[in-house]
């Protein structure tokens, strides 16, 4: 909200300077967003006129030009490029006030300037056309002091109101703030009573629980009231925008000083003397001030005449009972309506206004009556003619203040501070000048901070009060344990792991177009929508997160990279009856030769489905229960055949393989080689199986004997899988590993056959295995590979 | 063989040998040894092979082949780190500033990084990790957290629904805050509770330098007797300190937040002022805005069957890409999102 400085000094005395006061109301939770000087502050300027315009005998851009100022003709050096003759110009004579100082005597390129033709910026003026000299109305009579055609300096203060802040929406609010917590005199406004011969305004309140107070004024003889120029440029200033009306601008002032929404009908357009409160009828409409027809819910509360409803309460009046120039009559409306049921009708019809914007927060229940006045008397005095002929002020439900009761010590509980009595009585006090001096306090609420209600409210304000500097950093927290979730610790293990092999871990987003779905070979109505998406680029949240890495693989592949091994560790959603809609996945891809660019001593290899097995490997090493199936199935962005489910005991652990030609289709990759993996992390968070001691493996003890190798190399068909083979080594004696070191195909080995070279490893806890020991062992081996799988030794 | 195909021999022999111990991964000088200078090493049967040439031309021979040897031998000396300093220096040796060997690192993300130091930080002060749902209902993103149905408070966090109703018939949400958490964790566990947690929160924003729809917060909640502002103040104050240094002061401004009376927000005094200039990133007022806090609402503690009378709490939160934007500079949000691997990998 825009805050005029000089209009906020008409409520105290002695007002600290802006920048003073800026930095005063950022410490009590008014935070000043910005503050920017208005209007001219400059002197010693006058209205001059361009009589003539030479050259620069020592410089091309600079001219000289004889300026008169009424009484004499002067000559400047001038470097504006907008200069003419006849021009009226701001004219500044040595001595004068300028933004940057006083304006001192100049001799520019060898020439003596006897002033200066001012710009905008020279001037301090704000929103004017700064691309050279100010060219001033011609209507401008030379001679006259420059500053009396712009508005006076003053300063706006831009302040962030939250959405607590009800009770500051206007320059009396907070000043009363600051009179609050600075202890400077706050200045009441001048709203005289109105007093009035005439009958109370008919006001029927079908609804007092949502309108408890409706204050009303007639006045009669308003015709021609126009704004004043001084209100007009204080709405100017704080950016409404003033429409020359005074029953329009007067509202609004009003508004702004008080905080309290008013409205003015035209009584000739009222059918009837009465005014009725009530819910609307189903069916019925109101053409609104910014002239939609809006189709009335019968929850929402209007305004009506006898015959029809004239404006939605609280959000915005009707155009068929508005004023015009030539309304003579009005009833001012000046009411309090319940916060919710304005919110909910303005919500409803889609129009938000000043008026709206106040009611939702909460207007005081004591300025009803006040505003009105106030507004009446804005008018009477600029339209001699008006007169006040009817006065009221409904009122069916009274506010009763709440009383919270407020000790010192509960004060200081919340606050951890050592404030004595008398710093929270003052506080108190400076709300309720009445409050007797007795403990228990009983803080009895201010009408206008209705919202107070619990004693941390109380706590609040005398934090503010005291200032917040008060409390002190300090704690004796006992110690406790802390915990930490199964999920973060194998996230952590896992995000670790693939950075030490590589990985880069990426941030996607959540959201995923149907398009996207689609590419991914997804089904778009398995898929949770957003309701409220902001394109439909964001329309679903991601089953999977393999659109996001693939959207990062593009990325990084069109900024020049070949290669990428990248990984997520986020959530995926799901549409489902029951049951959990979210899991969070680990998942990652590698694309492209590995390590990137190789090395001078030897080149890389393209990443393939090994590659990422062995990445596989080591994120699940040690975890029992760890093995490979053939994937049954695997969600459907994996190339079938291509693809290994992960299992952890009976539990699957997610999914690695290469993708579908389809899918690095549709993601516009022309090779087939992107490899992917995810996992499930809830396979892996299991409660308990997470613990520092659940994961520490007892160390085996190692041989003190030397260990023995030997090769072999046997040829079998194809069709036979290595996993098997490995399987029927178990139970060799001494045997402590068996590793393939070599896979050939080609020459010499017939088709449909492969040649394995497997490396075993012999050790013995008791001795040291001799040659004889050692062959025995490596028959028994090949005895069982001849028997089992038809292996012969390759010759 | 006559005694210029040896001498080619011999040579071939040296080159070979210059080869192999001029790469890094020539590894076993044992091995190295055995294959040029063993008994049937290539020297070895090459020298025996002088017994082929006449008696006068061999003696020259011999010499060279024994010069070769003694070259060897005190290259293999160097290489077993055993050579003595002066033949060291005499030797061509090699060319240490060629690149190593790489082992390509990867990299965890900067968001990654602030939360894991985060949650180092708040485990080290006694603070359990609590968790939620991303897809939360009304009850624990709004009203449990006292954002009443129709109060304008709703309108500071922008909301995404999702097709799917909660046990009310309400639709289900993103959650737009990490707030949630708070309720969450008490209900499920008794006072006293200490927890904090980190994690994706989303609002209905347009992405910008400054905003994105989906961001991450920090959230902590303490309840315990006695618990008051200044326990809250030392906590954050310690919080900022673990994260941008112990020379940073911390201050309080009031502020508003549904879920906390007095509410805060927390400020840290600017690190990245330098003198003489208008700092950007404080704005001059040497203060930075970084998280809200205050006390637990009486009706939060309420709403989650804590008895307000006997348990007090705070609670704080705030963004962890603005912390992560100011500890590695970056002055746009969409660099998180962007992965940039030339930006990634600068992680450390």
């Amino acid at each position: 909200m825009k805050i005029l400085y000089s209009w906020l000094s008409d409520f105290l005395e002695n007002p600290p300077a802006p920048e003073d006061l800026a930095a005063k109301l950022n410490r009590i939770g008014l935070k000043v967003e910005e503050l920017h000087k208005t209007g001219s502050s400059f002197s010693g300027v006058c209205v001059g006129r361009i009589e003539k315009i030479d050259k620069h005998p020592n410089a091309d851009k600079l001219a000289l030009v004889d300026v008169h100022d009424g009484r004499a003709t002067m000559r400047v050096v001038c470097g504006a490029k907008n200069i003419a003759v006849g021009q009226k110009i701001p004219f500044a004579k040595v001595g004068a006030m300028l933004a940057e100082g006083e304006l001192k005597k100049a001799k520019i390129r060898g020439v003596e300037s006897e002033g200066m033709i001012c710009s905008a910026d020279e001037l301090g003026l704000d929103g004017y056309d700064n691309s050279g000299i100010l060219v001033l109305p011609d209507t401008a009579e030379v001679g006259v002091d420059a500053s009396m055609l712009f508005p006076k300096a003053d300063y706006v203060l831009e302040i962030e109101m939250l959405p607590n802040l009800g009770y500051c929406l206007s320059h009396y609010a907070i000043a009363r703030e600051i009179s609050l917590f600075y202890g400077l005199k706050l200045k009441e406004v001048a709203a005289p009573a109105m007093k009035a011969e005439g009958q109370p305004v008919p006001v029927e309140i079908k609804v007092p629980d949502l309108c408890p107070r409706y204050g009303a004024i007639v006045l009669k003889g308003v015709r021609g009231a126009r704004t004043p120029e001084w209100m007009a440029a204080r709405l100017r200033a704080i950016g409404s925008n003033p429409k020359g009306n005074l029953l329009i601008d007067g509202s609004n002032y009003v508004m702004y000083e008080l905080g309290q929404p008013t409205h003015c009908f035209d009584i000739a357009k009222l059918s009837g003397p009465k005014i009725i409160v009530r819910k609307a009828l189903p069916g019925e409409m109101l053409k609104t001030l910014d002239n939609q027809a809006l189709k009335l819910d019968p929850g929402m509360m209007v305004i009506a005449d006898s015959s029809k409803p004239v404006a939605l309460a609280g959000v915005m009046g009707g155009i068929d009972s508005s004023v015009s120039d030539d309304t003579d009559a009005i009833l001012i409306e000046s009411a309090r309506f319940k916060p919710s049921t304005v919110r909910l009708a303005s919500k409803a019809a889609g129009i938000k206004s000043e008026s709206s914007y106040r009611f939702e927060r909460g207007t005081d229940p004591e300025l009803p009556l006040k505003a009105a006045a106030r507004l009446a008397a804005l008018i009477l005095e600029a339209a001699p003619g008006a007169k006040v002929e009817q006065v009221s002020d409904n009122c069916p439900v009274k506010y009763e203040p709440p009383v919270i009761e407020v000790s010192p010590e509960k004060i200081n509980a919340i606050l951890g501070t050592g404030l004595a009595d008398s710093v929270i009585y003052g506080c108190l006090k400076a709300f309720q000048p009445d409050l007797k001096d007795s403990k228990p306090w009983k803080f009895s609420v201010p009408a206008y901070r209705l919202e107070l209600d619990s004693v941390n409210d109380v706590a609040e304000e005398v934090a503010r009060y005291a200032g917040y500097d008060v409390i002190p950093a300090a704690s004796n927290m006992p110690m406790r344990p802390s915990t930490v979730t199964p999920l973060w610790t194998v996230t952590t293990e896992l995000r670790n792991t693939l950075a030490a092999l590589g990985f880069s871990e990426t941030y996607n987003y959540d959201f995923v177009s149907e398009k996207e779905l689609k590419a991914c070979a997804l089904d778009a109505a398995a898929a949770l929508e957003l309701k409220n998406p902001l394109s439909s680029d964001y329309q679903y949240l991601r089953p999977t997160l393999l659109s996001g890495l693939l959207k990062t693989l593009r990325y990084n592949l069109n900024r020049g990279r070949e290669s990428a091994l990248i990984f997520e560790a986020g959530t995926a959603y799901a549409r489902k009856e029951e049951g959990k809609a979210e899991e969070v996945y680990c998942a990652g891809l590698a694309y492209g030769p590995v390590p990137e660019g190789g090395s001078w001593q030897g080149g890389s290899a393209p990443a393939d489905f090994y590659c990422l097995k062995g990445v596989m490997n080591r994120l699940f090493a040690g975890k029992s229960g760890f093995r490979y199936e053939k994937a049954r199935k695997a969600p459907a962005y994996f190339q079938p055949g291509l693809c290994l489910e992960m299992k952890l005991g009976g539990n699957s652990a997610g999914y690695l393989g290469r993708l579908a030609p389809a899918v690095c289709a549709a993601a516009d990759f022309k090779d087939n080689n992107i490899f992917y993996f995810e996992i499930p992390l809830s396979c892996l968070a299991v409660a308990g199986k997470t613990e520092f001691w659940q994961k520490i493996a007892k160390i085996k003890p190692v041989s003190a004997f030397p260990q023995n190798w030997r090769d072999l190399s046997v040829v079998l068909e194809e069709r036979h899988e290595w996993a098997d083979l490995e399987r029927s080594f178990s139970g060799v004696q001494d045997l402590s590993s068996a590793r393939l070191v070599d896979v050939y195909k080609g020459k010499n080995i017939p088709a449909g056959h492969r040649s394995l070279t497997i490396r075993f490893t012999f050790s013995s806890m008791e001795k040291t295995l001799n040659d004889a020991d050692v062959g025995a062992r490596m028959a028994a081996i090949l005895d069982k590979l001849t028997k089992n799988f038809g292996a012969a030794l390759r010759a | 063989m006559n005694a210029t195909e040896w001498k080619e021999k011999l040579s071939a022999i040296r080159d070979s040998f210059s080869v192999c111990i001029a790469q890094p991964t020539a590894g076993d000088p044992e091995a190295l040894e055995q294959r040029f200078l063993g008994r049937k090493g290539e020297l070895a049967l090459l020298l025996r092979d002088l017994k082929d040439i006449p008696l006068e031309e061999r003696k020259p021979l011999g010499a060279l082949g024994n010069t070769a040897k003694q070259e060897m031998e005190a290259k293999l000396a160097e290489l077993k780190g055993s050579a003595p300093a002066a033949a060291s220096a005499a030797a061509p040796g090699l060319d240490l500033t060629l690149p190593g060997q790489p082992f390509p690192k990867g990299s965890l993300h900067p968001l990654t990084h602030v939360m894991n130091r985060l949650a180092e930080g708040f485990l080290k002060l006694g603070f359990s990790m609590a968790d939620g749902p991303l897809v939360e209902d009304d009850y624990h993103n709004f009203e449990a957290l006292n954002f009443p149905q129709y109060h304008p408070a709703r309108d500071m966090q922008d909301t995404f629904y999702v097709d799917a109703k909660d046990a009310s018939g309400k639709f289900m949400l993103l959650r737009t805050h990490t707030s949630p958490v708070q309720i969450r964790a008490m209900e499920k566990a008794e006072p006293p509770l200490r927890v904090f947690h980190t994690g994706r929160v989303f609002r209905s924003e347009a992405v910008d330098a400054s905003h994105s729809f989906a961001f991450h917060q920090i959230e902590g909640l303490y309840v315990d007797k006695g618990v008051s502002m200044a326990d809250l103040k030392w906590t954050a104050d310690a919080f900022m300190k673990d994260l941008f240094g112990s020379s940073v002061k911390t201050r309080f401004n009031p502020s508003y937040f549904p879920f906390v009376e007095p509410g805060a927000e927390v400020d840290m005094s600017c690190i990245f002022c330098k003198t003489g200039s208008r700092c950007p990133v404080c704005k001059g007022t040497g203060w930075i805005e970084l998280m809200g806090a205050g006390m637990v609402h009486p009706n939060v503690l309420k709403g989650c069957k804590y008895d307000p009378e006997k348990w007090s709490g705070f609670a704080f939160g705030g963004g962890i890409e603005r912390f992560a934007m100011l500890l590695y500079g970056i002055s746009d949000m969409r660099m998180l999102y962007e992965n940039d691997l030339r930006v990634l990998k600068q992680v450390q």
